[in-house]
């Protein structure tokens, strides 16, 4: 739908919208007479609420005093009406359509280009309930949800400062999807903001269901193991993620946010940790580092170890692993690969069947599949206990789930053919393409490699929350 | 504009000199240890025109560098080879020749991947791998002091006179052709960044080479590569070996070590010829793997190789340093 002005005679107005609209049943338009002047209130069913439209909109619109003409009528309801906060106009059908679709009632009158706007918004949506991806014990409780401006609000309460500018725009040919760019004003380089922006302009979608749409367009080109944009649904730790002076953008329809730019560390912080003693955080943060390794590495280390270094083990391990393979029918390598898809096909299983079903799955994969596995001797007590091992550590650090995934495959393959030395070698692989993560001039593996003393105050330990107020930390510091 | 930090380019270069030393062949004494630790302080004194030329820049002394950098590159493509006969890789010893060629690929496959992914992202890597290479070597070093043997300190012997084990630092020091070059585009005082990597040069090396004598001087004579063996003899636990986790550092020094040259060398590539863009890391890696054909006879420790890095240290950066005086001069006349 090219820019087609509004036409002013009100019949072929509301003709010339039915015919754009293919006369959808979900448009709702009422004709009446006001201050002596035909007039038009369209609105979309479902997106606007009744009871507002009604009592704000129709009550003293239909109440106006005879007037000269549909200006003067339009003048008079802009300035001696209030009927609602947000009140834009239309001049063409395009930011007409894009009103009325996103729960604006609009006026139009018999003789105008012109169309009035209100916002009456009461479409149903999810209220704000806990997160049920980043699970915290201290902190709030209140997540994201679906709807952009509610979304906004739980910013706008936890950083109550002119400061913090949240940017409106839409995107997306056909679904006219809202988005909302947040920064700190004194905290983000305008440069950065600049090469945000001109990367958000590279965006030609018809829709935007998800984050994912929006992250290829700010991440770099280059082919990426890990993600350096981020994505969370608790607004506390996005606020404390503007504080630092990174850029977010919030997707009408999505509880996530995506976090530009996003460091590896970043991924074993929680919020939790700041509200732990520092001994305490500490601890669990370097257990958080040993689950990810232990995710990626222990079936590949674990083949590897058994199949070509068995030196490394003591005797007594020796002997106990080498009893319980001897049983198994299967050579480690095949047996770790089935074990791992085998929990992959259950887990993909269990997310995508309805709950009281996935339960069962759980179940059946659980108790019946691993318990009858071990009896029947197709796979060894061991390797089913390294898999598991593997498999929980990688929940320690479920943002890092995907990469971790696929790696612990590439691992075990490494691993499992060339022992360490194929290991190490993919490693080394691994590490570069870790350490070419970079967007907008931010390393992914900062402040570990470039190496920052001051960032290892949050990343090698949790200092205390006076030391790191004293330092006025943003990611600035960061940048290269 | 790649640029680096001080402590990248000592991760970098320490790499490479490490794994330098991992394929050293011959014997070790304590009279090495002191000769190639003091030869790394003589390199120090020796790297100051370089210094104060902020590294090498010039198109005409890129091209010595570059070809150093690929006969370097070659030489230790071509001692990985010779060593990993020495540490056991699956599919290498049970694979006669193919296994050797599997192995040699996958490795200048990996080189390639990490060379083209740019001297930027190199340095970050190379920072994070030096310092798991130092807590494997720490790891060593310290199980070799707990079964210290006083009397390998004297029973180790090389046969060569301090003089000779001065040379043999310089040639085992092709890494310097990599610090005239990766110098010019690191952050900070070049000499505090030349500093930072001879210190740790000297404690590297003095590390090593100290912790050879201890753990395998007795059996120095019969050893064909002393680091290697002292890594396998050294053991912390009484139970179990450690050794397989020395080959893990040596895949990752040699991996590192031959990228940082085709990295560089693919660098140079760029300066000299801008419009060559594409397949720069590959060419040079390839050019690597012609040279290391070529140097096949070549010992690591030879004469030849400690002129060449001595050219690189000093002879080259002092000629440039005149040169470029006497064209100040004249701009000034």
């Amino acid at each position: 739908m090219d820019k087609i002005q509004i036409i002013p005679d009100l019949k072929q107005n509301l003709e010339k919208i039915k015919e754009l609209s293919g006369n959808s049943s979900d448009i709702l338009i009422n004709e009446f007479v006001t201050g002596g002047i035909n007039c038009a209130l369209l609105c979309c069913e479902g997106m606007v609420s009744t009871s507002v439209i009604t009592e704000l909109v129709l009550e003293p619109v239909t109440n106006i005093p005879q007037q000269r003409n549909v200006r003067e009528l339009f003048q008079y309801i802009q300035e001696k009406l209030l009927l609602s906060t947000d009140r834009p106009t239309a001049e063409d059908y395009t930011a007409m359509f894009r009103l009325l679709h996103s729960g604006f009632a609009v006026l139009l009158g018999d003789g105008t280009g012109k169309a009035l706007a209100f916002g009456v918004q009461g479409y149903a949506t999810r209220g704000i309930q806990e997160p049920s991806g980043e699970g915290n014990i201290m902190g709030a409780h209140e997540g994201f949800t679906e709807t952009v401006r509610t979304n906004m609000s739980l910013l706008r309460r936890r950083l109550k400062t002119p400061q913090l500018v949240m940017e409106l725009f839409v995107k997306g040919e056909k679904s006219k999807t809202d988005l909302c760019l947040c920064y700190m004003k004194d905290r983000v380089p305008d440069n950065l903001m600049k090469k945000i922006r001109s990367s958000l302009d590279r965006i030609r979608l018809e829709t935007i269901l998800s984050t994912g749409y929006i992250c290829p367009f700010v991440e770099s080109d280059q082919f990426e193991l890990f993600s350096s944009t981020g994505t969370t649904e608790r607004p506390d730790v996005l606020c404390s993620k503007l504080i630092e002076g990174r850029v977010a953008l919030l997707v009408d329809g999505v509880p996530f946010a995506i976090v530009i730019p996003r460091l590896f560390c970043e991924s074993f912080q929680t919020l939790d940790d700041y509200a732990f003693k520092p001994y305490y955080a500490t601890f669990i943060r370097w257990i958080k580092y040993g689950a990810f390794v232990m995710s990626v590495l222990l079936p590949a280390v674990y083949a590897a170890i058994v199949m070509y270094h068995p030196e490394l083990l003591n005797s007594t391990l020796l002997m106990l692993l080498a009893e319980s393979e001897k049983k198994a029918p299967l050579s480690i390598i095949t047996e770790t690969m089935g074990v791992l898809l085998m929990y992959e096909v259950i887990r993909e299983a269990g997310i995508r069947l309805p709950k009281p079903v996935g339960g069962a799955v759980s179940i059946v994969s659980g108790l019946i599949i691993g318990d009858a596995a071990v009896n029947s001797g197709l796979i060894s007590t061991p390797l089913l206990t390294i898999t598991a091992l593997a498999v929980i550590s990688g929940f320690v650090v479920p943002e890092l789930n995907p990469p971790v995934t696929i790696l612990r495959f590439a691992f075990l393959a490494a691993g499992g053919f060339l022992g360490l030395f194929g290991i190490s070698l993919l490693a080394c692989a691994v590490l570069i393409n870790i350490c070419a993560t970079e967007d907008y001039g931010f390393p992914y593996t900062a402040p570990l490699s470039p190496f920052a003393k001051k960032g290892m105050e949050d990343t090698a330990v949790r200092s205390g929350i006076r030391k790191m107020q004293s330092r006025g930390f943003t990611v600035e510091e960061y940048h290269e | 504009m790649n640029e680096i930090t001080r402590n990248q380019l000592a991760a970098m270069l320490l790499i490479t000199d490490a794994f330098a030393l991992f394929c050293f062949t011959g014997s070790i004494s304590l009279i090495t240890a002191v000769g190639l630790t003091a030869g790394v302080f003589l390199q120090m004194l020796m790297a100051v025109p370089l210094i104060r030329l902020g590294g090498i820049s010039e198109k005409p002394a890129y091209i010595f560098y570059l070809i150093y950098l690929i006969m370097w590159g070659g030489l230790l493509f071509g001692m990985q080879w010779k060593t990993s006969r020495h540490i056991y890789i699956p599919y290498e010893n049970s694979g006669g020749i193919w296994g050797k060629l599997l192995i040699s690929g996958l490795i200048a496959v990996v080189c390639l991947y990490i060379s083209s992914a740019g001297i930027k992202a190199m340095g970050r890597a190379s920072l994070i791998a030096a310092f798991i290479g130092a807590v494997c070597l720490l790891t060593a070093a310290v199980s070799g002091l707990i079964h210290l043997d006083p009397e390998n300190l004297v029973r180790a012997r090389s046969g060569r006179s301090l003089l000779e084990e001065l040379t043999t630092g310089f040639a085992l020091s092709g890494g310097t052709g990599s610090f005239a070059i990766l110098l010019g585009i690191t952050k900070g005082s070049s000499s505090k960044n030349a500093a930072v990597y001879f210190i740790g040069k000297a404690a590297l090396t003095a590390t090593v080479t100290l912790t050879s004598v201890i753990v395998a001087g007795g059996i120095m004579e019969i050893t064909d590569f002393p680091v290697v063996t002292a890594a396998q003899v050294s053991q912390p636990f009484p139970s179990q070996r450690i050794d397989s986790l020395f080959l893990i550092v040596f895949a990752i020094f040699a991996v590192f070590s031959i990228a940082v040259q085709a990295a560089l060398s693919a660098y140079i590539l760029g300066e000299l010829m801008p419009k060559f863009v594409r397949f720069r890391s590959s060419v040079s890696l390839l050019l690597m793997i012609g040279a290391a054909f070529l140097l096949w006879k070549v010992p690591l420790n030879s004469v030849v190789i400690g002129i060449g890095s001595l050219a690189a240290l000093f002879a080259v950066p002092l000629i440039v340093m005149i040169f470029n005086g006497i064209c100040a001069r004249k701009g000034r006349t």
